[in-house]
């Protein structure tokens, strides 16, 4: 949690040249830009001191006082920051100013956060990351996969919400290149291409489940995934019901690349819902 | 078979019979004796065939005579002086008894044959109707009337066994000699249904309990039962009671009692469905009544999360702009926090709990998430953590969320009372069939006295100092979200000062992973 607490003391690091995503245009889509935006993405990766600035966040929240703050929360990160008040308004908003990160209160007064969650999933791919005010394991797992992105539970700390908000900024901007090849973070090293894990140069060896999961949650790093979800990904379409077993791969791959085993800061346990790497979060 | 139709039978073949013999007489001559008997043989038969075996036995008799004294030599005589006339006298009468017999069992037994397929029909129907009955109660009502009908009584009642025997009863007839009526038949109802036996209350007022209801008719009206308490079954459970009687005694012969056998199995089916009904319908409303209590417990929820959040928001924000007071409403803000959410699931497992679901989880899993969790309120003091990563993971059945709230709790409650700078120790292992997480503190620790207490629910020690945001529910949340799911939380001194709470779940084993692991 080092990196942003910084950053919210003023000690603001300078911006790094990563081109807002509405000017990477398709035809400049050849391999070489793919090549350079993919260098800058991993060397900010690399370095989790760097911003990532997106050109608009939309706040869908009914709370006047709460707009107020992420407004100023969110002011390093965005060229413009939009709020809206009722769901109504928030959908209007986010089709004419197409911003490309959404944050979205579910206790709206004029339609539910999941319909309005689902509404704009029908054209839009770019993050949602929900507030919720109850703590209902279900309804996370019901949004996350209608499509929301992330979630934070109020009261939540604006820390939080703001490292959560980088981290899937940077996973929206990683998707618009090429699958990376490799991934570095926390003195682990993953080579997609080779099939290789390394902590501190010295390789790692992992079951077969263990490499699917892994590369699972790389692929999808930063973004939380239900059981559900990460289960179709790595059993795909299995017999009975072994989703229980797939804690105790997790666990067995968590001792072979975490510092602390049981202290884990790359697959960071969602309680009730499911879990997310967070390699991308500074 | 009408009172005159044995009478004209005997008449009938009494003169068929003289007119045969007198027939038989005109060719005695030319006839052989094995004609005439024959031809006798047949009126035998026939006198059976229609008038049954009185009928058949009196012609069998007479018949006899009748040949020897016409027919043998010396006619007009009962003496039988030839020893072959003899044997064939004796042959014809061992003819006419024996054939006289079997017509008459076989005539019995289809009569009984058709008795019985008239009452299975009877009974079929009777099944057919209690099912077709819309309500349970018409359903007693049908049944009732018929064992009045059938038995001859003048009140039946069907009492489910839940309900109390008094004033239950309403006799369909009343009347001041009705024995149902009585306290006789309060105690036979008792009677039966502590013994689950039949008891019948006879004519002269005793009380009997009988394995079976084989009374017979007796013709002492004193000892013909004048109620009956029958107890009702269903798969081995009495369920109720069926009571009979009236204002005179009845006879309770084997018809009579297959019939109110099978009609107090109708009775008890009805009671399962009465009672199957209402389980289903109770089912439903507690089901309504949960989904309600979800419904208000999310409400109140959000309303007392969200300004929360403003407050802290607004805080935090405070906080870059360097004001004073900023960082202490944001604490104040995640104590109130804190407690909410305490208030709220201690009134949720008051209200009947929301639902655990133990699963296969790993402790690992369990302890990295509460780390995390305890991040926030750490406040410089330092958590050890000793789990054998050596070992295979250690894996329990418990409900990850929940299990989670108890392990946060426990250390909250152990990171409150350590001294600054202290470690709280928190460490893991199997023991038998249990997982057992103990958290450990260098705190105070707890007196004897208060051992127990402190998992009462808004327990605070005498000496506490008003820490703010803690309502002592911590504890008592814990240990009751340990118990629900099989497991305990219990408190156990630490040597050299402090406590230790010990948590303990039932464990799961490896083994049943099979191949998946590989």
């Amino acid at each position: 949690m080092g990196p942003h607490k910084e950053i919210t003391k003023g000690q603001r690091p300078g911006f790094t040249a990563a081109p807002p995503l509405e000017r990477v245009d398709d035809a400049l889509r050849s391999t070489l830009v793919q090549r350079a935006v993919h260098a800058s993405t991993m060397a900010s990766i690399a370095s989790t001191r760097t911003l990532i600035r997106a050109g608009a966040i939309l706040v869908i929240d009914d709370e006047v006082h709460i707009r107020q703050a992420l407004a100023s929360a969110m002011a390093h990160l965005c060229d413009r920051f939009l709020a809206a008040g009722t769901g109504t308004e928030g959908l209007a908003l986010a089709s004419r100013a197409r911003p490309d990160l959404i944050i979205l209160d579910l206790g709206l007064p004029d339609m539910s956060g999941v319909d309005v969650c689902r509404e704009i999933r029908r054209w839009s791919t770019k993050p949602i990351v929900v507030l919720s005010a109850r703590h209902a394991e279900q309804e996370k797992v019901n949004l996350l996969t209608i499509g929301a992105d992330d979630y934070v539970t109020k009261p939540f700390s604006l820390d939080e919400l703001v490292a959560r908000v980088q981290a899937q900024l940077r996973r929206s901007q990683l998707a618009l290149v090429a699958a990376p090849s490799a991934i570095e973070c926390d003195g682990l090293s993953i080579d997609f291409l080779l099939r290789e894990v390394r902590r501190d140069g010295r390789l790692i060896r992992l079951t077969r489940t263990e490499w699917q999961l892994l590369q699972t949650f790389a692929a999808h790093a930063g973004r939380t995934l239900t059981h559900q979800q990460i289960f179709d990904a790595v059993w795909a379409k299995s017999f009975g019901n072994p989703q229980q077993y797939l804690r105790v791969h997790l666990t067995n791959l968590r001792r072979k690349i975490e510092r602390e085993p049981a202290a884990p800061r790359l697959i960071i346990t969602e309680p009730g819902v499911g879990y997310r790497f967070a390699a991308l979060e500074p | 078979m009408t009172v005159g139709a044995p009478l004209r039978a005997w008449i009938t073949w009494s003169l068929i019979l003289v007119a045969v013999v007198a027939g038989l007489l005109r060719i005695r001559q030319d006839a052989d004796q094995a004609q005439i008997v024959l031809t006798m043989l047949l009126v035998v038969l026939g006198g059976s065939v229609a008038g049954g075996r009185p009928l058949g036995i009196s012609l069998a008799v007479v018949s006899t005579l009748i040949i020897d004294y016409y027919f043998q030599e010396p006619y007009n005589q009962l003496t039988v002086p030839k020893p072959l006339d003899v044997i064939v006298l004796l042959a014809f009468a061992a003819t006419a008894f024996v054939t006289t017999q079997l017509l008459a069992s076989a005539r019995q037994e289809a009569d009984a044959a058709s008795a019985r397929a008239s009452e299975v029909e009877a009974l079929s129907r009777l099944g057919a109707e209690t099912l077709r009955y819309a309500s349970t109660k018409e359903a007693f009502d049908a049944i009732t009337a018929l064992v009045q009908r059938a038995i001859g009584a003048t009140s039946c009642a069907i009492l489910p066994g839940d309900l109390p025997a008094r004033g239950v009863r309403s006799p369909t007839n009343p009347h001041a000699d009705d024995i149902t009526a009585g306290d006789v038949a309060e105690r036979a109802i008792e009677r039966a249904r502590e013994t689950g036996r039949p008891v019948v209350v006879y004519g002269d007022g005793t009380i009997r309990e009988h394995v079976s209801t084989d009374i017979g008719t007796p013709a002492n009206l004193t000892l013909r039962p004048r109620a009956l308490a029958l107890p009702l079954s269903a798969e081995d459970r009495h369920i109720g009671v069926l009571l009979v009687g009236g204002d005179r005694p009845f006879v309770l012969d084997g018809p009579r009692r297959r019939l109110l056998a099978a009609l107090s199995y109708y009775a008890a089916l009805g009671i399962e469905r009465q009672r199957l009904i209402s389980e289903a319908a109770y089912s439903e409303a507690l089901q309504e009544a949960q989904q309600a209590k979800d419904e208000v417990f999310a409400a109140v929820s959000h309303d007392l999360r969200t300004p929360l959040t403003t407050i802290k928001v607004l805080a935090q924000s405070g906080i870059e702009r360097w004001e004073r007071s900023s960082a202490a409403i944001v604490e104040q803000a995640d104590r109130l926090a804190r407690l909410v959410s305490d208030l709220l699931e201690m009134s949720r497992m008051r209200a009947g709990g929301s639902t655990l679901v133990p699963e296969l989880n790993t402790v690992e899993d369990l302890i990295g998430a509460a780390l995390r969790q305890a991040e926030g309120i750490r406040n410089g003091r330092t958590i050890d953590v000793s789990i054998d990563f050596e070992s295979p993971a250690l894996l329990g059945y418990f409900d990850f969320v929940h299990t989670l709230r108890i392990v946060g709790n426990l250390l909250d409650n152990a990171l409150r009372h350590s001294p600054k700078g202290a470690r709280v120790e928190l460490r893991a292992e199997r023991e038998n069939g249990s997982i057992v997480l103990s958290v450990g503190d260098r705190g105070v620790g707890i007196p004897r006295t208060e051992r127990e207490r402190i998992f009462q629910a808004f327990y605070r020690p005498a000496d506490a100092t008003l820490d703010g945001g803690h309502a002592g529910l911590g504890l008592s949340i814990a240990r009751s979200l340990a118990e629900r799911q099989g497991g305990s939380v219990e408190y156990v001194e630490r040597p050299g000062g402090g406590s230790i709470f010990v948590l303990r779940l039932p464990a799961a084993d490896v083994d049943d992973l099979g191949s998946e692991l590989a």
